[in-house]
């Protein structure tokens, strides 16, 4: 595709609007000479910070109503009484449905277990597909690379229902490697995966991995080989190389890949209903029961969303802090 | 590297492929089988689960529903986007990173949280559930993403382009719509792909905002928790070969973009 302009692109800029070779103006022609174009951007274009402020308006208007918005009115619902409001009657101020968090332990135990649950797996699918990323990165053909990493890219776009569901039909009690231990005279009554801690990580670990491979990709994809070679020639064992050179400068895909798998995985709804069972019910599937009952519940479901919330981005945030202190350190 | 770690990190690589794509696999042989009941072996073949899909009246109106909020939310992501991207480009300001800030939170927030507060700020504004409501959610979930992709081709424009064009005349406005709007192409389709495929595929934004009418996730889930049967086998893999070709689409027309011009 050619960027630059084509040689007709001052068609109809030209005073009067006429082009090479063609009398009738075109359609940029005819709007930078109508009347009420030219008087409203003499009017825009004559400051700088006119321009500015019309240009900066829509962005700031959208940013603050639809991105931060709802977080805001979130956070203010849970310290309501009730909610949607009932006719006639007007919230008060509350600190209720935070306190209900710390008082149930049918509350509190899906909430550890989620961060347990996210924190392993984030942990688990990092030493997964670190191995992955940089047999990619370093060991294939910079063509093949592409094409690789396209396949893998294929499962990434479908979505989660339809890979939970996938995961459902591979652990089933009929399911693909009940059958084939079974031929293979390994287990005489099928194993039961499903509806267990097991069929739930697996799936969890089946979508989220890609988030964690594009990261380390690209971060040891930009390590010059160089770099390990000399390391070699001074004598670093494969160990040294990895533990020295490599780790260190792939810190920052680790650091992005592991955020995204932890924020990715905490949000998970859908997949906990589908492939967890009784024991293992996540904060998502709590937060969700306050949302399905009558609408008084909803203070509870905000401030519990709100918990959640605070506690992936304190979280995560102290993570990425922990690693940018890491990089910056052994270079000084 | 030694020789035995590289066969052993290639034999990784090789079971991750396996452990990404068996499962997918097993789920679309699955809608060929003829039988009612989920499970292996399968012993005989049929299409029906697939020409009943399409039959399915239900089924192809709930898939135009998904299309039409799909379409909807990525044209209004990549107006947004696009605006925000010119605004943060190439210019500094007061407050630049706090808007940036503002700008990602939305695919920070994990999902079900996001769907909560979408639900509950749409219950302030007085928004019914449905296919509005989807949209605005879709479309604001989905503009982080335009605003990346777009904002590292900005990057790459040379200002002399837009210079050129200046000095011949042009505004300001009409400079943006031909020059750097042509520029870029590549990166507005790439990334309208991506946000037409994370709404089309979004199912918990979609499940708390929706009315009496089921996105296409939200009917595959409904229908799972009634039981499953081949005939989701068949919208699901209906659903995955539409995904992988647009997505292949879209990473082509993203790459010609990494090469330059």
């Amino acid at each position: 595709m050619s960027t630059t302009p084509k040689p007709d692109a001052a068609d109809g800029i030209a005073p009067g609007g006429a082009t090479r070779g063609s009398d009738r103006p075109t359609f940029w022609g005819r709007l930078t000479h109508a009347g009420p174009y030219r008087a409203v951007t003499d009017f825009v274009f004559a400051s700088t910070r006119r321009q500015f402020i019309l240009l900066a308006a829509l962005p700031i208007v959208w940013v603050l109503f639809a991105h931060l918005g709802p977080i805001l009115q979130m956070i203010r619902v849970s310290f309501l009484d009730s909610y949607p409001p009932a006719v006639g009657y007007t919230p008060q101020f509350t600190l209720d449905n935070w306190a209900s968090f710390f008082k149930e332990s049918i509350f509190i135990k899906p909430f550890f277990r989620t961060l347990m649950f996210s924190l392993s797996l984030t942990f688990a699918t990092l030493v997964l597909i670190y191995p992955v990323a940089y047999f990619l990165a370093r060991h294939v053909k910079r063509d093949n690379q592409m094409l690789l990493l396209l396949m893998l890219l294929i499962p990434f776009w479908v979505g989660e229902i339809v890979r939970t569901y996938a995961i459902m039909i591979l652990l089933g009690n009929t399911g693909a490697v009940n059958l084939i231990l079974k031929t293979l005279g390994l287990i005489d009554r099928p194993i039961p995966f499903m509806f267990t801690g097991f069929s739930l990580s697996f799936g969890i670990v089946y979508l989220t991995s890609l988030y964690m491979l594009m990261p380390l990709y690209s971060a040891l994809e930009k390590i010059p080989p160089t770099y390990t070679e000399a390391a070699a020639d001074l004598g670093a064992g494969a160990w040294t190389r990895f533990r020295r050179v490599t780790l260190p400068l792939s810190l920052e895909g680790i650091s992005s890949g592991c955020t995204l798998v932890f924020l990715i995985s905490t949000g998970l709804y859908a997949t906990p209903i589908l492939l967890g069972g009784p024991s293992t019910t996540l904060f998502s599937q709590t937060i969700a029961g306050f949302f399905h009952v009558a609408g008084d519940k909803w203070p509870t479901g905000a401030a519990f969303s709100t918990i959640m919330l605070l506690t992936a981005l304190i979280l995560s945030g102290t993570f990425m802090k922990l690693i940018g202190s890491l990089t910056r350190g052994p270079q000084k | 590297m030694t020789r035995n770690t590289r066969i052993l990190m290639s034999i990784v690589y090789w079971a991750f492929v396996v452990y990404l794509f068996v499962p997918l696999l097993l789920m679309v042989l699955m809608g060929f089988k003829d039988s009612n009941f989920i499970g292996f072996p399968i012993k005989s073949w049929t299409l029906d689960w697939y020409i009943g899909v399409f039959k399915d009246s239900e089924v192809v109106s709930v898939f135009l529903y998904s299309t039409v909020i799909a379409v909807t939310s990525t044209l209004i992501s990549l107006t947004i986007g696009t605006w925000i991207s010119v605004l943060l480009a190439g210019r500094s300001f007061f407050g630049r990173i706090i808007i940036f800030g503002l700008t990602i939170l939305p695919a920070v927030i994990p999902g079900i949280i996001s769907a909560i507060s979408f639900r509950i700020f749409a219950n302030l504004l007085g928004i019914q559930t449905g296919m509005f409501a989807i949209i605005w959610a879709h479309a604001v979930h989905n503009v982080p993403f335009v605003v990346l992709v777009v904002m590292a081709r900005l990057a790459t424009l040379p200002k002399s382009h837009t210079e050129a064009a200046m000095d011949l005349g042009a505004d300001k406005i009409v400079s943006f719509f031909r020059v750097t709007l042509p520029y870029l192409k590549p990166a507005l389709i790439g990334a309208g792909v991506f946000c037409m495929l994370l709404s089309f595929d979004d199912f918990v934004r979609s499940f708390f905002l929706g009315g009496y009418k089921p996105t296409l996730p939200v009917l595959i889930f409904s229908k799972l928790r009634s039981g499953m049967s081949p005939e989701i086998n068949a919208i699901a893999t209906v659903v995955l070969v539409m995904t992988a070709v647009m997505g292949i689409w879209a990473e082509r027309s993203m790459r010609r973009m990494g090469k330059g011009t």
